[in-house]
């Protein structure tokens, strides 16, 4: 207890100090990564815990965001909530919305009640641009964020304070709202829902109760977004942020309480920092996703949680080598598949497809990568990424004899172990 | 096990690499926040090149203060809420003037947050240039001296698309207005409505339908089949103007086609023979712009390989005024004040190959010639490989081509003159 | 009237293109309960492969071996993604064809470039087969209904009368019995997919010549599909035509009715009051005619989840 009590203080005295270390474009960017982790493990309540996976999450997100903006608008920064409060609304309106849509929604279970909260989602998406008055048509709702409680709220490091404040004690909430009994129950839903009914329990009435409380933390998230960014727009029902946070979740892990946290964080920055510097960041999120999905099915938590188990298990220095070569298999990789990606996407852009064309007898015009020319009529340019490809692809097979031979040995040990002491009793 | 011991590393690791980019120093910077991945990213690529070009020319011509122009490029990630984010990463970096254009909902949340910032943030301004997105309450009851639109408008291309139909005598006196059912497609169906008596004609029914949701048209084209009219008004664009062509196409129907976009890549590759004899309202085309004209389109094909097409030329003769008010802008201290640089270009008269650019004062509407071409065989510059291409038929200038400043328009101007 | 028969005509015509993307992903979910997300990215790699092959080989040509090339990327698809998160559980196999879509569609646009591309339909085919209303038919709108009558026959009769039929039906029944008495129930999983996808393909190959071709096909189509597979109930190829015609036809109809539910109050004699709340009662049903479908699937989910014509759910 006392290492994660530790881990979790250090954690937090991090996350405080943040603004003096990072830049304005850097700390928003932490901003956006706080409401994806919210958001992440709001969804894990209903989709980890409650094993009802929903496909429109994004409706409660969206919900609360406009609900917070009205709520702006008409407040003013003053009176029942001042701009502090403000995601208060978006609780309050998330908890709403969650409750009816979860009373629908629940009466199903398994592939049907995904379709269903997509259907919900897909209809608010449909008919939200016709809603002028609620959703302000495709320019959105705006407002402004007004001074309250002596701070203007004009800058990011005050905004970021506040959205840390509003994150750790949602996370805090939500944390303990799984040691409740109702929290427990929610575990029993996903495991066994049959049983529950037979012990006595109104099943319908408690997923619709966890479908509300997952909302109304979606909801708090919207809020917090909408305070941020001073406005909303009806895309935010888009099936592409509901696609978002079940990507974000599962890719951290959704047995661990913090990995859809972990999940959302990696993956907001990820979009935030590789978007502006490369043009196919898309196709290498989906090639992450993928990987993630087949390779680490329990998500990136459940690397960290192998990286201790094997090193309680196999001792620190035979681990070591192992995890190096895994390491290096994939840099290999990574870097001969991002060249090639980048340059193949160059090569077929519509812009170098003029450029050669231009003069069609000479050879191709170089691209420029990574600050150096390369062309593409030349093997040069071909060879070196493909070769540190198989490379990579070599060193993964390494990487699997060497784990296999770890994992062979231990068996050894521990069988010889056993005839010793066996010899040792006897 | 806390995540966020694993957040701490990478975020401190990343700061590290993103510090080194933030620098002090006097050159101007200019950053384009447009979608440049995702589905709207070909418009978006075509504003980033277009620009791209503009800053470069710029900067051959010897850029501003004795240094260039940086041009730093953001993808807002295909929505307003990116758009955002990019935003304020931008000005963190700092960029002193923001271009956009493809999208009117980016361009509503860019204008927004920018004005919320200069009310927080006095004496460290910020400009948007809108290059491209027409909604009218960009300036109209979303305007602010600190926003400037480069382009036209829903009203400004329709009074000239009728006023040219009208002069050929092809409009006729039944028109049809189909439209998309958001600000833009709404925008232009009033238009359609209010220039009526210009053109000379009668709407005989007006529809709006849902934004890039339809795949089949044959039920709209049969509604227009049904109202017996002479021409076609939309303001649609993508998909919904090429699938409502193919479809009209497809059922042999002989209205003429009035547009605003048809001059999207890839449109007319697809309508083939069926898109002769339409007509486009559009604010550059070269054949237009005679000597200056075609001289501009070579450069423009030795510099990115093509001519250029769609949104490109308006964007570039944007920029390039914007660089045309830098010139009489002096730095004080060092550094540029936006608010002179705005002065300036109130004042500035920047001549095109299609006629002279001016600022209006009142809402930052640009007084932007509009030229209505039709789609023609003998074209001078053929577009999307085809033999078809965009025939010039009337030139407005700025003025001609204007239309009254929006009422809802009010305008704060800065108290104090730098 | 006439009016009447051509939306009738028009929808049916696009419903058939719908059922023609539906049947192979209600076909994947109803024998692996697997919910392919990326089954309309195998309907635009169709028009992209028949717009590369069709200079090469004749349009005809391409159309056939466009679908023959989508169904081996399904294959392939199955066999080296698809089975190995298939002990995951469900949710992993749904998000990794997640995954698989927006690579797909990453790719297209690495290679095909952003903007809709010139795939047409040929010459020798772009006449009109009669005239009604005042407008012209054109004779290919046919050849696309023709196409998707003739897969669900063939379909319905391989599955039905044949030996293979008889096989998959029970893999997609009871997949556990059907390998204990010696069917090699991987091998028929792999050749479902396989045929499900060269099905989308050739979709694809079909309707992207008539309508646009562009990297944004799959997101278009993609939701419409899963309405029509949920309404016609997972798993049964005959649902899947019936909700396709339905929504197909429904939402040509609607495109027609200027009318709303304030319209409709005014008969009941309370349309002033109707008209002045505004909102949703004075929205006209021809605006809403691509959202109605998304209410019927919602209805059909709380009446009847397994469909219209699905199995009954299994608890």
């Amino acid at each position: 207890m006392k290492p994660m009590k530790f881990g979790f203080v250090l954690g937090t005295t991090l996350l405080l100090l943040l603004p003096l270390v990072l830049s304005q474009s850097l700390l928003n960017a932490a901003i956006q990564m706080l409401i994806a982790a919210l958001f992440a493990c709001a969804f894990n309540l209903l989709c980890g815990q409650g094993g009802m996976l929903s496909f429109g999450h994004a409706a409660y997100f969206g919900v609360g965001a406009f609900a917070t903006l009205h709520a702006m608008k008409a407040m003013g920064g003053v009176g029942l909530l001042p701009t502090p409060l403000l995601p208060l609304a978006g609780a309050v309106a998330g908890l709403a919305f969650g409750m009816i849509a979860g009373w629908f929604a629940t009466k199903r279970s398994g592939t049907y009640f995904a379709m269903i909260t997509l259907a919900l989602a897909e209809l608010l998406h449909a008919l939200a641009p016709h809603l002028k008055s609620l959703f302000g048509g495709e320019s959105g709702v705006s407002a402004m964020r007004m001074p309250a409680w002596g701070m203007s709220f004009g800058n990011s490091t005050q905004l970021y304070y506040l959205t840390l404040i509003w994150v750790l004690a949602s996370l805090g909430l939500l944390y303990l709202f799984t040691h409740t009994p109702v929290g427990r129950l929610t575990v029993g839903l996903r495991e066994n829902s049959h049983r529950l009914r037979f012990l006595g329990y109104d099943v319908h009435r408690l997923s619709v109760l966890v479908f509300a409380v997952s909302a109304m933390f979606s909801g708090i998230a919207g809020g917090l977004q909408a305070v941020s960014n001073e406005s909303a727009n009806y895309v935010v029902f888009e099936s592409h942020l509901s696609a978002v946070v079940v990507l974000n979740t599962y890719i951290g892990g959704v047995s661990v309480f913090l990995g859809p946290a972990l999940g959302a964080a990696l993956m907001t920055f990820f979009g935030y920092a590789v978007s502006d510097l490369s043009r196919s960041w898309l196709l290498y999120q989906g090639v992450l996703f993928v990987l993630v999905m087949m390779f680490l099915p329990t998500g990136l938590i459940g690397l960290i949680s192998w990286w201790n188990n094997s090193k309680a298990q196999y001792g620190f220095v035979r681990l070591l080598p192992v995890a190096i070569l895994w390491l290096f298999a994939v840099l290999l990789l990574t870097v001969s598949s991002v060249f090639l990606v980048e340059l193949l996407q160059r090569m077929f852009s519509l812009d170098y497809r003029a450029l050669a064309s231009v003069n069609p007898v000479a050879p191709w015009p170089a691209i420029t990568l990574f600050a150096r020319p390369w062309f593409p009529g030349v093997a040069t340019t071909w060879l070196p990424p493909i070769l540190i490809f198989f490379t990579g692809c070599w060193a993964v097979r390494l990487a699997r004899g060497r784990w296999q031979a770890l994992l062979d040995n231990a068996d050894v040990d521990a069988s010889l172990s056993e005839t010793a002491g066996d010899g040792v009793k006897s | 096990m806390s995540a966020s011991k694993f957040i701490r590393p990478v975020v401190v690791a990343c700061t590290a690499l993103l510090l080194v980019s933030v620098t002090l120093a006097a050159p101007l910077k200019v950053a384009v926040i447009e979608a440049l991945s995702g589905p709207q990213a070909s418009t978006g690529l075509s504003y980033r090149n277009a620009t791209r070009y503009a800053i470069d020319r710029l900067n051959t011509a010897g850029g501003w203060n004795g240094e260039k122009i940086d041009l730093i490029e953001y993808d807002n990630q295909g929505g307003p809420t990116g758009a955002a984010d990019k935003l304020k990463a931008a000005i963190a970096d700092g960029a002193q003037f923001i271009v956009s254009g493809s999208s009117s909902a980016v361009g509503g949340q860019l204008t927004d947050d920018i004005r919320k910032y200069n009310i927080r943030n006095p004496g460290k301004e910020v400009v948007l240039l809108n290059l491209g997105a027409e909604a009218n309450e960009l300036t109209g009851e979303k305007c602010h001296f600190h926003n400037f639109r480069f382009s036209s408008n829903a009203q400004i291309r329709i009074k000239a698309l009728v006023g040219a139909m009208k002069k050929d005598g092809v409009i006729g006196t039944r028109v049809y207005s189909i439209n998309q059912n958001y600000s833009w497609g709404q925008d232009t169906e009033n238009a359609i409505v209010e220039y009526a008596s210009v053109g000379g004609y009668k709407v005989v029914e007006k529809t709006l339908h849902d934004v890039n949701k339809i795949q089949d048209f044959s039920p709209y084209v049969s509604k227009i089949v049904a109202a017996n009219v002479d021409t076609v008004i939309t303001g649609n664009w993508s998909n919904d103007l090429l699938l409502l062509m193919k479809a009209t196409k497809a059922s042999g129907l002989k209205a003429r086609f009035g547009t605003t976009f048809l001059d999207q890549p890839g449109n007319l590759a697809n309508a083939g023979d069926a898109a002769t004899g339409h007509y486009i309202a559009h604010l550059f085309n070269a054949e237009a712009g005679g000597k200056e004209g075609e001289q501009f389109a070579e450069d423009y094909k030795a510099k990115t390989g093509r001519y250029p097409a769609f949104i490109e030329g308006q964007a570039v003769q944007g920029m390039l005024m914007f660089g045309e008010a830098l010139k009489s802008v002096k730095a004080q201290s060092n550094n540029l004040n936006v608010n002179a640089w705005a002065l300036a270009l109130e004042n500035t008269k920047f001549k095109t190959p299609m006629g002279e650019l001016r600022m209006r004062a009142a809402d930052h509407q640009a007084l932007v010639p509009v030229v209505v071409s039709v789609v023609s065989n003998d074209a001078k510059y053929k577009v999307d490989g085809t033999a078809l291409g965009f025939k010039p038929i009337m030139v407005l200038t700025g003025e001609q081509a204007a239309t009254p400043v929006p009422a809802a328009c009010k305008m704060q101007r800065p108290t104090q003159t730098p | 009237m006439e009016y009447f028969i051509i939306s009738l005509l028009n929808g049916a015509i696009y419903g058939l293109l719908l059922f023609m993307v539906s049947a192979g992903l209600t076909l994947i979910f109803g024998m692996m309960g697997v919910l392919n997300f990326s089954h309309a990215s195998f309907y635009m790699l169709g028009a992209y492969f028949a717009y590369t092959l069709s200079p090469l080989i004749g349009f005809g040509m391409a159309m056939i071996g466009a679908s023959l090339l989508v169904g081996s990327v399904g294959v392939m698809v199955e066999r080296f993604f698809l089975r190995r998160v298939h002990n995951y559980g469900h949710a992993h196999e749904l998000l990794l064809t997640f995954g698989l879509s927006f690579i797909i569609a990453e790719l297209v646009k690495l290679f095909f470039g952003n903007f809709p591309i010139d795939y047409r339909i040929p010459v020798s085919l772009d006449f009109a087969a009669f005239r009604i209303g005042g407008a012209d038919y054109p004779f290919y709108r046919l050849i696309m209904g023709g196409i998707a009558i003739a897969m669900f026959a063939l379909i319905y009769l391989l599955l039905t009368l044949t030996r293979v039929g008889i096989v998959v039906r029970s893999a997609i029944y009871k997949p556990r019995m059907a390998e204990a008495l010696g069917h090699n129930v991987p091998l028929v999983f792999m050749g479902v997919f396989g045929v499900g996808a060269a099905l989308a393909g050739l979709a694809g190959a079909v309707a992207g010549a008539f309508y646009t071709t562009n990297p944004n096909m799959a997101l278009e189509l993609g939701v419409m599909v899963f309405v029509v597979v949920v309404v016609g109930g997972l798993g049964s190829l005959g649902g899947a035509m019936i909700a396709s015609l339905l929504i197909g036809i429904i939402t040509s109809i609607c495109v027609g009715i200027d009318k709303s539910l304030a319209d409709l109050f005014s008969l009941l004699g309370i349309g002033d009051w109707a008209q002045d709340i505004g909102g949703l009662l004075t929205l006209k049903l021809s605006s809403l005619a691509s959202t109605i479908p998304f209410a019927l699937m919602l209805l059909v989910l709380l009446v009847r989840p397994s469909g219209l014509m699905g199995e009954k759910e299994h608890l």
